[in-house]
């Protein structure tokens, strides 16, 4: 289930906050664990045996080092290593087997036959988030939860359940079992729901029939090339952003409040700032349970360009299970590694517009990458946008350019804090409830036809 | 009351889901969609089966998307949404000046495949056939389009299929579709519908006359009777409802009086229908009117005419432009065999030959023949 469906906005939701808000506090983990299982077998009802598995291996590995943490390190260290290991293989498994088997079928010798796993939704956000649960109470970051019920509910959270953001069990331990529900949080979370409901179903698809569309075309031009990767740009940004706002505006509905995810990327002035604004959550992650770990930098310069290497191939193959992937983290782990040693002392020293210039092309291109997992059509894509002698843009791509322009500038518009900036003055004033209620009716009424009328909406992030 | 207002978003949002799964709940379900032409996806049954492996679930998102309350308005507000945003024509169809809804342009690629199955027919039939491609209305009615719209390749594609086609004899109405709309009088294509108007008809009527060897009657041979309120298939898929209606016209001429009446069988399966005149006017009861003419799509339909200035047989391969077209042919044609490839699979040179055929027109619009996938039956 998406949240961007009518199913969810008019059938699961409103049944799920009726039912919530009428069930006596001490029973509300319990009946978010239920819906939350509900929510996730709706596509693939018999994945939920393995959301019950990840619950009871990681509920019992958690409570065993706990229990030994403190008398016997290596047995709580045996109980860690088992959790990692089955949530790794989980993964490993159901994303990457099919990969594995595609790719070692190249090698003649080997009669491997080709493997259709289907992906079990989430998975690459759940079992993170399992790992950082048991990781963190081995550390003594978090403590251990004894009710196996919240627990599941944690593991299973429908919010951040299928595009995250990943949220570590230390972050929210306190509000699993403490947590009140207020008017006012709800009311907040209302309103962030709406503003992702509106990135997601008002851009990101209308961005996402542009970039469709534009390639239908043909040949597009060089320009076409480029109007139809900086729609992708915008597609993926709101796609992804829109539904980690909805994750945590749902979170705010029911009393709970997660980290932000995303802080508008695009208006980094470098890579680096690029990696500290996108996909927070997912960054954190990696830099605590992976990066630090490692050594981080701690241990020379060869080692943590060596580290970088190695964190980013991961956040690459993270993304999903194809050589695209793969290069595409490895380029910014590249770009990363450039900017820290030779890039950052002429950077910092250039313009303003330079900068963005800059790190905005290295973005675009990137996007490239992890849009064309056939590396042909990738060749030529890239083929496409850099020959500047050729047509521009063919007629029929600048027909679609043009039609698409006023919202191509209201997404580049809604990528910079300008909105947010102007909220912040009017916040506190009389009018601000009003012009909050004013959007979200909006949203809500434009998102609803577009729903209805659209059979596009297909969510990117499904594949992960 | 502060509090109230301070939570106004909450209320409001609150409200209007719990609003919206009540009304699903209560509201009557229906059955048909006569805008879509389609039936509407009913409450699936449940079985522990078809929970399992998914389809239950996705057949209940189709049920709630087709039985959403109000649908029809939330196509309707997505549609002028788009058109507020300046994305016209994001459904496939431009709200144009003048109350016009024309399609964009369509994809053009199948049409050498289609037009190769033609070419190779009349090559191989004993009479040489006529071509009469309908232009796009896009093409013809240029004016009236939006200022960002797709191009429509009209005029690359006829010189291609003149070109293709040396074995019979193409009738290239372009220039006097044009014309005839630049004139400005009348309409020739609909405004909510993608066919040619009884006047659109007329115009490739008047220029089928050398080919297919008669003399058109003037305009004033016919006594038009107009019935208003057409709402035509692009506007229903489009979801401009706020669009004015059409009026679809009936051109009776006085040849064919009630002394000699014309009759009509269409052959549908193991149907058949006969009855007296051309026009179906029970379906002037439903929004859209277009079967009137010779009652819309039919496999084999037979129009016998014994008062017509030859005694002439004709064959006509058609889509639906050629309902309205065929009405004027019969005053010149004895009797006119019109069959649709889309559901007639028999051989169409034995039926020249069983039938003893003296002309063969081949009618299509260009839309229709750029996408049919059924002119393979043609042989």
């Amino acid at each position: 289930m998406v949240f961007s469906s009518l199913l969810f906005l008019f059938m699961y939701l409103p049944i799920v906050l009726i039912l919530y808000y009428i069930c006596p506090r001490k029973w509300r983990n319990l009946l978010l664990f239920v819906v939350n299982l509900v929510f996730y077998g709706w596509g693939e009802p018999v994945y939920v045996t393995l959301m019950i598995f990840s619950t009871i291996v990681d509920y019992t590995c958690g409570y065993f080092i706990n229990k030994y943490r403190e008398t016997n390190k290596k047995k709580a260290k045996v109980f860690l290593v088992l959790s990692v290991c089955i949530n790794l293989s989980l993964l490993g498994f159901f994303k990457y087997a099919g990969f594995l088997a595609d790719t070692l079928s190249y090698l003649p010798f080997l009669n491997i036959p080709s493997l259709k796993i289907p992906l079990p939704i989430g998975i690459s956000f759940y079992t993170f988030q399992t790992m950082s649960y048991s990781i963190d109470v081995y550390r003594g970051d978090a403590p251990v939860q004894k009710n196996i019920i919240t627990f599941g509910t944690y593991v299973s959270l429908f919010p951040q359940l299928i595009a995250g953001p990943i949220v570590r069990y230390k972050d929210v331990a306190y509000q699993l079992d403490h947590r009140r529900e207020t008017l006012d949080q709800f009311t907040k979370g209302v309103c962030i729901f709406c503003v992702g409901l509106a990135k997601k179903v008002l851009i990101a698809n209308q961005m996402g029939a542009l970039w469709d569309n534009i390639r239908a075309t043909g040949e597009m031009g060089w320009l076409g090339s480029w109007v139809g990767i900086i729609a992708y740009t915008f597609q993926i940004y709101f796609d992804f952003s829109g539904y980690s706002d909805m994750a945590c505006g749902l979170g705010n509905m029911f009393g709970f409040e997660f980290l932000k995810n995303f802080n508008y990327p695009y208006i980094s002035k470098s890579i680096t700032e690029f990696w500290r604004r996108w996909h927070i959550s997912l960054g954190t992650w990696f830099r605590e349970y992976v990066y630090i770990p490692l050594g981080g930098n701690r241990k020379g310069v060869p080692r943590q360009i060596l580290n970088l290497l190695i964190v980013w191939f991961l956040t690459g193959f993270w993304h999903g299970a194809d050589f695209n992937f793969i290069f595409w983290g490895l380029y910014f782990g590249g770009l990363l590694v450039l900017e820290k040693f030779i890039l950052k002392k002429w950077l910092d020293k250039a313009p303003a517009a330079v900068q963005h210039i800059y790190a905005l092309f290295f973005i675009i291109l990137g996007w490239v990458l992890f849009y064309f997992s056939d590396l042909s059509e990738m060749g030529a894509f890239f083929t496409s946008m850099f020959s500047f002698g050729g047509t521009a843009i063919t007629a029929d791509a600048g027909a679609l350019a043009l039609s698409y322009l006023p919202m191509l500038l209201v997404a580049g518009f809604a990528s910079t804090p300008v909105m947010t900036n102007l909220y912040r003055k009017i916040e506190n004033t009389k009018a601000a409830p009003l012009l909050k209620t004013l959007f979200c009716c909006a949203v809500l009424g434009i998102a609803t036809a577009l729903l209805v009328s659209q059979s596009y909406n297909p969510f990117l992030y499904f594949r992960f | 009351m502060k509090k109230v207002y301070k939570c106004l978003p909450a209320i409001i949002f609150v409200a209007f889901i719990v609003t919206m799964l009540v009304l699903f709940l209560v509201l009557p379900k229906k059955e048909y969609s006569s805008s879509e032409k389609r039936y509407l996806q009913q409450a699936p049954e449940f079985t522990f089966s078809s929970l399992l492996s998914g389809d239950f679930g996705e057949d209940f998102e189709k049920f709630l998307s087709d039985q959403t309350a109000g649908r029809n308005f939330w196509v309707g507000l997505s549609a002028y949404y788009n058109y507020a945003i300046g994305n016209n024509g994001s459904n496939g169809i431009y709200l144009c000046k003048d109350g016009y809804l024309v399609n964009d342009p369509e994809d053009m690629s199948g049409l050498v495949r289609n037009i190769g199955f033609i070419e190779e027919f009349a090559e191989k039939s004993p009479v040489k056939p006529t071509v009469l491609i309908a232009p796009s209305t896009g093409y013809v009615c240029d004016d009236i389009l939006p200022a960002v719209h797709k191009e429509y390749k009209d005029d690359a594609e006829f010189d291609m299929m003149k070109a293709a086609l040396p074995a019979a004899d193409f009738v290239d109405v372009r220039d006097l579709f044009k014309d005839t709309y630049d004139s400005g009088i009348e309409q020739i294509y609909y405004k909510t519908d993608h066919h040619w108007t009884a006047k659109g008809a007329y115009t490739a009527y008047t220029a089928l006359a050398d080919s297919l060897g008669y003399t058109a009657n003037p305009e004033s041979a016919y006594e038009v009777t107009e019935y208003p309120g057409f709402y035509g298939t692009t506007y229903s898929s489009s979801g401009f409802w706020l669009t004015d209606p059409d009026t679809v016209e009936v051109w009776d001429s006085h040849a064919n009086d009630e002394k000699n009446p014309i009759t009509v069988t269409i052959t549908d399966g193991a149907d058949t229908i006969g009855q007296e005149g051309m026009f179906f006017l029970k379906h002037l009861e439903e929004d859209d009117k277009y079967p009137i003419y010779l009652d819309g799509n039919h496999p084999y339909t037979v129009i016998k005419n014994e008062a017509a200035t030859s005694d002439e047989k004709l064959l006509v391969i058609k889509d639906s432009f050629a309902h309205s077209l065929v009405p004027y042919l019969a005053d010149h044609f004895s009797e006119i065999i019109m069959v649709d490839l889309r559901y007639y699979s028999a051989s169409v040179s034995e039926l020249i030959k069983n039938e003893g055929i003296d002309r063969v027109l081949v009618l299509y619009s260009i839309d229709n023949l750029a996408t049919d996938t059924n002119l393979g039956w043609l042989q």
